[in-house]
């Protein structure tokens, strides 16, 4: 891995999905989404930045989580890896394919959800892969 | 009770307080109120059943044309009392239900008001008045009384579109009273059954509306359905002018002269008539023309239209007429009427004689309850969703959910097109639509404004009509009392248009300069009990403080304004339909369109607002907002990259992954012996 690089990508990942993370589970949170104004604009203008982190990880960081690769992460580091990727690959696209004409009213209500859902488990992911990060092998 | 051409007024005495003692005994053994001698004879097919009836009078007698004729060889006219629709309809259908309809509850206090929906505005161009009125008493606009305008009055101005019943038929007439007195020679202006359910297009509005411009509320259905003519020079209002009240009415009052065509062998006459009327009915009341004079033929209508439905398709009613307006959330505004409960539980006890009357009626409670909800199907949201009378599902590909939250159906695809200002439409009820007039023009008093994006029943932005009030008017503290035209005319010295103005264009009146609105407070007289002399107009307060004119926006001067249902465009003309810059863009109609007050004052110092601004939006929000969709493409544009290689590397270690389970697999298989 291009360590600096990795790790940058990885500081993306983890800044700008916090700013996601608060502006759209936090409105939900509160029981105030969907979100508008503002909140949605700042979440809109922040989900590139998290994608662009998320493919660089995807680059950097799969060959370190391969199975049978030698490698400095622990087990639930390298299995949460590739969590935060499929859930980070399914948050972008139901964030993004409602923006074209593909999906009538029910489907994208149904992105709409598993937009949202998606989105918990990855913030969940990210939280446990941070400390699992800390116990290397 | 005067009589009509010869009969002679003791006969009808006689035979009225006979009918009113037949009538008292049957209203008991009906038991109800609203029972007015329906016979409910129903066919219960769909089948239209052919109305060829005899007529009624008031008095409900068979009327009788007299024969060509007479016994001595004379020729005779065919003249004889008005005929009644509530006395001749009402033989078969409930007349009582009936007359406690939408169209003809306004002055019920029990009812329900509803979504405020349009008013009748009253409209001086001479002394520049435009007043909101509604006895539902919706915000915004006046109730008649409120502002000295009686019953009466109201008729007088406001019957061309009025369909009868409601404040048209009063329970009582006072003979003591000047102006309802007057109806003892007028008659009450029944509900004209007609006026809705004539099928063939022959009924005559233009008569109705010169009959009635003429006070002869009573003959003017014959006249208007085209069965006869009034008998006499004179017409109902010069005879009113010349009672007095406390006398008793003229003994005999003009008769019809009927058509002897109308009438068969048998005196029966036909009526074509049907339970779903025609667009064209309905558009007599309910017309709105925003493409003026010859632009009408741009004009596509609506697109259910269209399609082959008609308007009572999806607002219908039963025989109460609690006819459906279609917006959300009606349910929990309709009155589920004691009449309404009497008629159900009649027509439940009629079909079950073994239901108790106390079942009944709860049963009958119960199925009107549950009527109710279903009126929500009927809306747009409902029908669209139920796949009723077989609408198209709603898909709307690329569009958010939220949107569906947070705008109306109506606003994305009824009215005009919006553009960079909305439209001046002309309504039928405002504007006189149906009845020939001099050009009205886009000046055409009152300048009623379309559409206009406000926020409606749950925060959901719509589409609205606007009408700014105008009118003279006393402020004592904050109470406004306004000035009836005719207190206008006499009150407030108004330059007067020349005579080929008013020839030229009798509903245009030029704009008053500042100057001239302060020559007008000037010459209203000082009357500090009353208050002082202020001008309502274009959404402002106009006074004179210590000789000087001020204005200033005031709530009190704020617009009224009411949703707009129609003409609904298609899908494929929907805002939206282009892109979502239809919406957000920095020019988007829905947010920048410029609304300017309209009012009979000059347009140096208009209010104008902007469409966020009427509704209190935030401009910075909006304006911001608009400007990120110019990187929507780019963003797209990133995230689909981005998600291309994600997926491009979880395809690759998971065909790997795959790879290495087979080649571990198959290493496994070729090591076993």
């Amino acid at each position: 891995m291009n360590r600096p690089f990795g790790k940058l990508s990885y500081a993306v990942l983890c800044a700008t999905g916090a700013i996601l993370a608060a502006t759209g589970i936090g409105t939900f949170a509160l029981g105030k989404a969907p979100m508008t104004h503002w909140v949605l604009m700042a979440h809109v203008a922040v989900a590139p930045l998290f994608a662009l982190g998320l493919a660089a990880v995807a680059l950097t960081w799969a060959d370190l989580c391969r199975g049978g690769a030698p490698s400095p992460l622990n087990i639930p580091a390298r299995l949460l890896l590739w969590v935060i990727l499929l859930c980070g690959l399914v948050v972008i696209l139901s964030g993004v394919v409602p923006m074209t004409p593909l999906f009538g009213a029910k489907g994208q209500h149904f992105l709409y959800l598993t937009h949202r859902y998606a989105a918990i488990v990855l913030t969940a992911a990210v939280l446990l892969h941070l400390p699992a990060l800390a116990r290397r092998n | 009770m005067p009589g009509f051409g010869a009969v002679p007024l003791r006969f009808l005495l006689w035979r009225s307080r006979r009918l009113f003692f037949l009538a008292a005994l049957a209203f008991q053994l009906g038991g109800g109120a609203h029972r007015s001698g329906a016979e409910d004879l129903y066919t219960e097919s769909r089948t239209p059943f052919l109305h060829n009836i005899p007529l009624h009078d008031t008095q409900g007698r068979v009327i009788t044309p007299p024969d060509f004729l007479s016994e001595d060889g004379k020729p005779q006219e065919p003249k004889a009392s008005p005929y009644s629709p509530a006395q001749t309809c009402g033989k078969c259908h409930d007349y009582g239900a009936i007359s406690q309809g939408w169209h003809f509850n306004e002055d019920m206090g029990a009812v329900k008001p509803g979504r405020p929906g349009e008013p009748w505005i009253l409209t001086d161009p001479a002394t520049h008045t435009q007043i909101p009125l509604s006895y539902r008493g919706w915000p915004g606009t006046f109730k008649p009384s409120n502002i000295g305008l009686t019953d009466y009055e109201f008729l007088t101005n406001f019957a061309r579109h009025f369909p009868g019943g409601g404040v048209g038929e009063p329970d009582k007439i006072n003979a003591g009273d000047r102006e309802m007195g007057r109806m003892l020679i007028t008659g009450k202006m029944e509900i004209d059954c007609l006026a809705c359910h004539q099928s063939t297009g022959r009924y005559n509005h233009e008569a109705r509306f010169n009959a009635l411009k003429a006070e002869e509320f009573l003959w003017a259905p014959a006249i208007a359905a085209g069965l006869g003519a009034f008998s006499s020079s004179r017409t109902a209002a010069s005879i009113a002018d010349s009672w007095r009240p406390g006398r008793p009415p003229p003994s005999t009052l003009p008769a019809i002269r009927y058509n002897r065509a109308c009438f068969d062998t048998e005196n029966n006459v036909l009526f074509q008539v049907s339970r779903r009327p025609p667009a064209a009915n309905c558009y007599y009341c309910h017309t709105s023309q925003t493409e003026l004079g010859d632009a009408r033929w741009h004009s596509d209508l609506d697109v259910h239209l269209k399609a082959g439905l008609l308007c009572v398709d999806c607002h219908r009613n039963g025989l109460d007429h609690a006819i459906v307006r279609g917006y959300e959330g009606e349910a929990q505004d309709r009155s589920i009427s004691d009449t309404m409960i009497a008629l159900r539980t009649a027509l439940l006890r009629r079909d079950n004689a073994a239901l108790s009357d106390d079942d009944a009626r709860n049963l009958a409670r119960r199925q009107l309850q549950s009527e109710a909800g279903t009126i929500e199907t009927l809306t747009c949201r409902g029908c669209h969703t139920s796949g009723r009378l077989g609408s198209p599902q709603m898909v709307h590909k690329g569009l958010p959910p939220i949107h569906l939250e947070k705008l109306s159906c109506a606003a994305c695809h009824s009215g005009p097109f919006p553009a960079s200002q909305p439209q001046i439409v002309h309504t039928s009820l405002a504007h006189k639509l149906g009845l020939p007039a001099h050009t009205r023009g886009e000046t055409a008093a009152p300048v009623i404004l379309e559409p206009v994006f406000l926020r409606g029943a749950a925060g959901k932005i719509a589409p609205f009509k606007v009408v700014w009030p105008s009118y003279w008017a006393r402020l004592k503290g904050t109470n406004l009392t306004p000035m009836l035209p005719v207190e206008a005319a006499k009150t407030v010295t108004l330059p007067q248009p020349s005579s080929d103005d008013a020839a030229r264009d009798p509903y245009d009146a030029k704009p008053l300069t500042d100057r001239q609105i302060q020559q007008a407070l000037e010459s209203i007289p000082a009357d500090s009990a009353r208050g002082v002399p202020v001008f309502i107009a274009a959404g402002k307060i106009y006074r004179m403080d210590k000789g000087i004119l001020n204005s200033w926006e005031d709530s009190a001067a704020k617009p009224y304004a009411w949703a707009l249902g129609h003409d609904v465009r298609p899908a494929a003309q929907a805002l939206g339909a282009r892109g979502c810059t239809d919406c957000h863009s920095a020019d988007s109609p829905m947010y920048f369109a410029t609304v300017a007050a309209k009012g009979p004052v000059e347009a140096n110092d208009t209010l104008r607002k902007q469409m966020w601004e009427m509704r209190g939006d935030d401009k910075t929000v909006a304006s911001f907002f608009a400007f990120t969709f110019h990187f929507r493409p780019l963003l797209k544009c990133v995230v689909f990259a981005a998600a291309l290689v994600v997926m491009g590397v979880l395809l690759h270690y998971g065909l790997r992954g795959i790879g290495a389970i087979s080649a571990r697999l198959g290493g496994s298989a070729k090591e076993q012996p």
